[in-house]
C-alpha cells in the first residue's frame, strides 16, 4: 500500500482517520479487533429500529461530503421504507472533482468501514442491494473492495442473515469509465443502467424513482464512511465537533504548491490558514499563496487575503464560494491565474455530456477565448465575451452543476484577479513567470476548434 | 468471422442476469471485449450488441461516450498522465514532454513503433497528494520524476526484466467474484 500523506492515528479530531495506519486495517478481522469494527452494525441490526438510526443520523447534522453537503438524516428519510419492491443504497464512488483524493484515502485504508457505513444506511433505508459505482481508474481500492466484500460474505455479515438477523445483505460493484459527469447522481444511475451518463430532469427525485426505476438512496463514501462512527458514539457526541450548522469533521485532500500535501482530517470551522499553512506546510520556501481552490475545481477561487476564512459550509456560502469536495488547490505566486483557468475550462468542456447547450457550448466558446488571451490576442472583446459566457453557464441553465462550476471558475478569478486578465488580454504581459500550467489541445473540442 | 472468442461471448451472455436488468451488462461486456482485443472496433462493439440483445449503435454510443474504451489501436502499455491543475502546479508538463520522447511518439494515442506503448493526457486521477502522477495501466505511479518514466519504460522494453506489476485488472470481476450467486432480478412488468 502506498504511504500515508494525511492524518492517521490518534488525536482529538480524528473520527474516520484513527486507526488508519494500523497495519492490515483493510482485513476484516484487524477492522473488528484493533477498530471496533462491525459493532456498529450489530448494534442497528439487533437493537435499533430504522425510525431511531435515521434519529441519530439526523442529530450529528452529517452532511453530505460528495459536493451538495445535504442533510444525510433527511435525505435517508426521503425514502419510504415500508413502500414494497426492491430499493437500492447507490453509492458514489466516482471521485473524479479535480484536486480530491478523500475517498480513495478511506477506501485503501479503511474499505470495511466505508462497507459498514453503507450496509447501515441500507438497513435503515429498507434496502437489500448495496451497488457501488467507482471510478474505473480506481484499481486499487477497486481490488481492496472485491476482497473486503468477499471477507464479509465468509463471516456472514453479507448473506441471507447478517449478524443472525433476518435481514438478507449484498453489495455489488459496477465500475465507472472515465466520465467526470457520473459524479452527478442522476448521471451516475444512467452509467449504471447501462446508458450514455447524462443527467436526468428532476422531479422524479432519485429517493422516489432512482436506480432501474426504484427508489433510491445515493451517498458519497466519505458519509457512509462517518456512519459507524455515529453509530456507535451516538449524533449528538458527533455534533459536538465543528459548528452548528456543519457538524463534524471532514477530509481535506491538500494538493498544488504546498510543502506536504495530503488528505488531512480537519474539524469543521477550522480556517483555511490552518489547513494550507499548518498542516499542508504552506508553498516552499520563498513562495507565498497567491489562490486557491477550497472545495475542488468547482468551487470558486479565493485569495490569498481570504485565508482566514473558516471551512464550514456557511462561511464559505459568505465568501462566496462553497466547501463542495473538499479538496484544496492551492496555487503560489509563481503560477498565472489566467493559465489555471483556461486549465480547468478545458477540463469542464471535455467533461461536458453535451445534453444542456449553455453548457456544451459555453464551455468551447470559454476554452478557445482563452486561447485567444493566451496567445496574445485579446481585446476588451475578449474579456466581455467571457464575462457573458460564465453568465451563460450559471443559475440553472444547465440540468445539472457541471455548467455553473465552469461559469464559478471564470466568474471567481474575474472577480479577485480582474488585473491579470487585463495584463494579458489589453496589454499582452504576464506578470508572472514560471512554468504555467500546460497549454495544450487535447480535448476533442479544442481540437475541432483547432482543426476548423 | 467473429471476432470475439467463443467462450468471451458466452461469457457476455451471461452478465445480464447479474444486474436487475439486462441493459445494465454493456459496460462489464465492452470491457470484456476490450480486454481481449486491447481496443474496440465496431466489429467486436457490433458482436456485443448481439450477445446482449441490443442495437449496435447503443452500443457504440455507450462506447464513445466514455473515455476508458478504446476505439483505436493502443500500445501494449499505457501511460495514462494526469495535468489537470494539482498536478501540472507541480511539474505534469515536463513529464508527458518527457514520455513522449521516452516511447518514442510525438502525440497523445499515437502507438510507439515497437507498438509497445502509448500515451494519453487525462483528468484529475484523484491521487493529488502523490502529484504528478499517472496511471500506467492498471497502476498508479506517484511523485513522478523523469528518472521514474525512464526505468518503468526501460522495464517493458526488456523481455528479461520481471513482469511489472501490473497485471491487468480482472474484467468486470475477478475470478473469486465470478460465478457467486447472481443478484436476484426484479423485472418491472411494464415499460423499464
Amino acid at each position: 500500500m502506498a504511504e500515508l500523506r494525511g492524518s492517521f492515528g490518534d488525536a482529538p479530531n480524528h473520527v474516520l482517520t484513527r486507526w488508519f495506519g494500523t497495519p492490515d486495517l483493510h482485513r476484516l478481522a484487524v477492522y473488528e479487533s484493533r477498530a471496533g469494527g462491525y459493532v456498529a452494525l450489530r448494534k442497528v441490526l439487533l437493537e435499533m429500529a430504522p425510525a431511531d438510526i435515521v434519529g441519530e443520523v439526523k442529530k450529528s447534522g452529517l452532511r453530505g461530503r460528495g459536493g451538495a453537503g445535504f442533510a444525510t438524516g433527511t435525505k435517508w428519510s426521503f425514502i419510504n421504507r415500508d413502500a414494497p419492491g426492491p430499493k437500492y443504497v447507490v453509492v458514489n464512488a466516482d471521485e473524479s472533482e479535480p484536486g480530491t483524493s478523500k475517498d480513495r484515502y478511506i477506501l485503501e485504508n479503511s474499505p470495511h468501514m466505508f462497507l459498514e457505513g453503507a450496509m447501515i444506511a441500507a438497513y435503515t433505508i429498507g434496502a437489500n442491494q448495496v451497488w457501488i459505482y467507482i471510478r474505473g481508474e480506481y484499481d486499487a481500492p477497486y481490488r481492496m473492495l472485491v476482497e473486503a466484500i468477499a471477507e464479509a460474505r465468509e463471516k456472514g455479515y453479507l448473506g441471507s442473515k447478517p449478524m443472525g438477523k433476518d435481514y438478507p445483505l449484498d453489495v455489488q460493484l459496477y465500475r465507472g469509465h472515465g466520465a467526470y459527469i457520473c459524479g452527478e447522481e442522476t448521471a451516475l444511475l444512467e452509467s449504471l443502467e447501462g446508458k450514455r451518463a447524462q443527467p436526468r430532469s428532476r422531479p422524479p427525485f432519485p429517493a422516489v424513482k432512482g436506480a432501474w426505476g426504484r427508489p433510491t438512496l445515493l451517498n458519497n463514501v466519505e458519509t457512509l464512511a462517518t456512519v459507524p462512527w455515529i453509530v456507535n458514539n451516538g449524533g449528538a457526541a458527533y455534533a459536538k465537533f465543528g459548528t452548528e450548522k456543519s457538524p463534524g469533521t471532514r477530509l481535506m485532500s491538500v494538493s498544488g504548491n504546498v510543502r506536504k500535501p495530503g488528505v488531512y482530517e480537519v474539524e469543521l470551522g477550522q480556517t483555511f490558514t490552518h489547513v494550507i499553512m499548518e498542516l499542508a506546510g504552506g508553498p516552499p520556501d520563498g513562495r507565498k499563496v497567491k489562490v486557491f481552490w477550497p472545495g475542488g475545481s468547482s468551487a470558486p477561487v479565493l485569495p490569498e487575503s481570504m485565508l482566514d476564512t473558516h471551512t464550514d459550509m456557511e462561511a464559505l456560502a459568505a465568501a462566496r464560494s462553497m466547501g463542495g469536495s473538499g479538496g484544496v488547490i492551492v496555487m503560489d505566486d509563481t503560477h498565472c491565474v489566467v493559465r489555471a483557468a483556461y486549465r480547468l475550462l478545458r477540463f469542464y468542456a471535455h467533461e461536458s455530456c453535451g445534453k444542456c447547450t449553455p453548457c456544451r457550448v459555453g464551455g468551447d466558446w470559454a476554452v478557445r477565448t482563452y486561447e485567444r488571451i493566451l496567445a496574445n490576442e485579446g481585446s476588451e472583446v475578449e474579456l466581455g465575451i467571457l464575462e457573458r459566457v460564465a453568465d451563460g453557464l450559471q443559475n440553472g441553465r444547465c440540468l445539472c452543476g457541471l455548467g455553473d462550476s465552469a461559469g464559478w471558475v471564470i466568474d471567481s478569478t474575474f472577480r479577485h484577479f480582474r488585473e491579470e486578465y487585463e495584463d494579458h488580454a489589453l496589454r499582452h504581459t504576464c506578470n508572472v513567470g514560471g512554468a504555467p500550467p500546460a497549454l495544450r489541445a487535447t480535448s476533442p473540442q479544442v481540437e475541432r476548434i483547432a482543426n476548423a | 468471422m467473429s471476432v470475439l472468442s467463443p467462450h468471451l461471448v458466452d461469457e457476455i451472455k451471461a452478465l445480464p442476469a447479474r444486474y436487475p436488468q439486462p441493459r445494465s451488462a454493456v459496460m462489464p461486456a465492452l470491457d470484456l471485449a476490450q480486454e481481449e482485443l486491447g481496443y474496440l472496433t465496431p466489429e467486436a462493439m457490433s458482436e456485443v450488441a448481439v450477445a446482449l440483445q441490443l442495437d449496435p449503435g447503443y452500443v457504440e454510443g455507450v462506447a464513445t461516450f466514455y473515455t476508458l474504451f478504446h476505439l483505436q489501436p493502443i500500445g501494449k502499455h499505457r501511460f495514462y498522465v494526469c495535468t489537470n491543475l494539482s498536478c501540472s502546479l507541480r511539474g505534469s508538463g515536463e513529464i508527458v514532454d518527457h514520455v513522449k520522447g521516452a516511447i518514442g511518439v510525438k502525440d497523445a494515442g499515437e502507438v510507439s513503433s515497437d507498438g509497445l506503448f502509448s500515451y494519453e493526457e487525462v483528468e484529475c486521477l484523484g491521487a493529488c497528494e502523490f502529484a504528478p502522477m499517472m496511471r500506467l495501466d492498471h497502476q498508479y505511479h506517484y511523485d513522478l520524476t523523469v528518472e521514474k518514466i525512464d526505468q518503468l519504460v526501460a522495464e517493458r522494453k526488456s523481455p528479461s526484466a520481471a513482469a511489472p506489476a501490473s497485471a491487468p485488472l480482472p474484467n468486470p470481476l475477478p475470478e473469486g467474484e465470478r460465478g457467486q450467486p447472481a443478484p436476484k432480478r426484479v423485472r418491472k412488468k411494464k415499460g423499464g
